[in-house]
């Protein structure tokens, strides 16, 4: 049986809390330190933003100032999100270990079976959904994020005790308040927590007990509880907290693949809310919630006239449940002005299909 | 063209241990992310890179990927300047997965000790030490 650390952080800060495992990366890499597992609660509120995510695009900075809340650029990918006291986190930092394979997907299958398993010891169906994702029925309940450090590799996700949805919307940027409603309304179709699925959620403790038991079975690994060491406190005072609080960190440039026109919010798994403007002779803004490349509901709005005015609606309903494929919505555009007769002024059914197929860009 | 159990090796190219090839172009090196990584990261969603003008070490970073939810470095296969990088794939890195040896490149290096870093990359057309080097890498991959 393998023997791995247990670190116990209790309700350390933000930043702590998000960032302390970088330095048992870097000290596991050198080989100074055993493979560990860290747990934790975040000791208050902050925000973190996903390692290649353009901070001024995605968060809303003067909310969170005004709130004081911490906003972090975390190492690991994925979106932005809000992060409290109510999940537990598990960091995972090993190198060399049976437990964990090195590649991708099979380090979340095998790691993502213990978050699973926690889940079902509380009552909860839970389910591991390829590649990354832990849901039940439709729905995601655990966050997750793997990334590398040198030689070791890296594992962090989150047990939901309860989620402040409205929240979650508050603290990203959003082109208006519509916008931040249909995001809310998405982030409650398709991400649940442990009150919502059992009423009163069992308490932090309960859970972080759950999953160091499920995690010594599953793995086949004993673990043992231990302090960080001097070494890593170091680390992390010169090195990782620095650079973390450096605005060079927080605001760093972009990749080009996500500087683009218009706005993408990834609310869970493959669902996201995407807002597209198509400037033709008239401007069509169109806002949709997309699975995949499948439209689940679509706005399509502007400063252009249909006659009848209603039939936009006809148009938008016919787009429900479309493919993002140029022909198929170039079709089902067609369609639309044969079946309802409208007119559109100064715009033609490519203008339309354009429009629709820019969301396809985004995400 | 080489293929390795399913991946792509062009034999004209030298790959580097941390997954970057190396195409020699009149003293320049042409690089990007092999075969067989693409397929093992999945959908390439994002890519960043240090910007033309930044001179590298070999092994150092050149950038990062990030595909699903997983972030991983880049590595500078060779020594030098980076003097080009590709507009396209900076702005669709699944250009990496469509196509990793041709239009998914990624930057094109300066070298500045091609000849004796060479000796340390394995070349296309050394197949038996292409194979064993994937096998030890899948290895270590668990796959």
């Amino acid at each position: 049986m393998e023997r791995w650390r247990l670190i116990d952080l209790g309700s350390p800060e933000p930043l702590v809390a998000q960032t302390f495992y970088e330095a048992v990366a870097e000290v596991l890499h050198r080989g100074e330190a055993p493979n560990t597992l860290i747990m934790l609660q975040p000791g208050s509120a902050y925000v973190c933003l996903g390692y290649h995510q353009d901070l001024e695009r995605e968060i809303d900075l003067d909310f969170c100032r005004e709130r004081g809340l911490p906003v972090i650029r975390r190492s690991q990918g994925g979106g932005a999100t809000y992060l409290d006291g109510d999940q537990v986190f598990y960091q995972i930092i090993a190198k060399d270990s049976p437990a964990v394979p090195r590649d991708v997907e099979g380090m979340f299958e095998r790691l993502l079976a213990v978050t699973v398993e926690t889940y079902r010891r509380m009552g909860v169906e839970a389910e591991f959904k390829p590649l990354n994702d832990v849901v039940v029925g439709v729905r995601k309940i655990s966050g997750n994020g793997a990334g590398m450090h040198e030689s070791a590799s890296i594992l962090v996700g989150n047990v939901i005790l309860d989620l402040d949805y409205e929240m979650m919307a508050r603290v990203l940027k959003v082109p208006d308040e519509k916008f931040r409603d249909k995001m809310a309304k998405s982030m409650k179709d398709w991400v649940s927590n442990l009150r919502r699925e059992l009423g009163k959620p069992p308490s932090a403790e309960v859970v972080k007990q759950t999953y160091i038991t499920v995690f010594q079975e599953l793995l086949n690994i004993e673990l043992v509880r231990q302090e960080p060491t001097e070494e890593e406190w170091r680390i992390y005072h010169e090195e990782v907290e620095p650079k973390h609080t450096s605005s060079e960190w927080l605001y760093m440039e972009a990749p080009p693949a996500i500087r683009r026109e218009g706005r993408a919010v990834k609310i869970a798994g493959d669902v996201k809310v995407v807002e597209a403007d198509h400037k033709a002779r008239k401007l069509i803004r169109v806002r949709a919630e997309v699975k995949g490349e499948e439209i689940l509901s679509i706005q399509i709005r502007g400063d252009f006239f249909v006659i009848p005015k209603e039939a936009i609606a006809d148009l938008e309903k016919m787009m429900s449940g479309a493919k993002l494929d140029e022909e198929a919505v170039s079709e089902t555009v067609k369609r639309f002005y044969m079946e309802t007769g409208a007119q559109t002024p100064g715009l033609g059914h490519q203008d339309y299909t354009a429009a629709v197929m820019k969301i396809k860009e985004l995400i | 063209m080489v293929k390795i159990d399913g991946n792509d090796f062009p034999e004209d190219l030298y790959y580097h241990r941390d997954h970057m090839w190396v195409k020699v172009e009149e003293g320049k090196a042409r690089v990007g992310y092999n075969d067989w990584a693409q397929e093992a990261a999945g959908k390439l969603v994002n890519l960043n890179t240090r910007r033309v003008g930044r001179s590298l070490k070999a092994g150092k970073t050149l950038g990062t990927v990030e595909s699903g939810k997983w972030v991983g470095p880049l590595k500078a296969p060779v020594s030098g300047e980076i003097v080009e990088l590709n507009d396209e794939v900076m702005k669709k890195p699944s250009l990496i997965n469509e196509d990793p040896y041709g239009r998914g490149w990624i930057a094109v290096i300066g070298a500045t000790d091609l000849e004796t870093e060479l000796k340390d990359l394995v070349k296309g057309s050394d197949q038996e030490k292409l194979k064993t080097w994937l096998r030890e890498e899948k290895a270590k991959h668990g796959v």
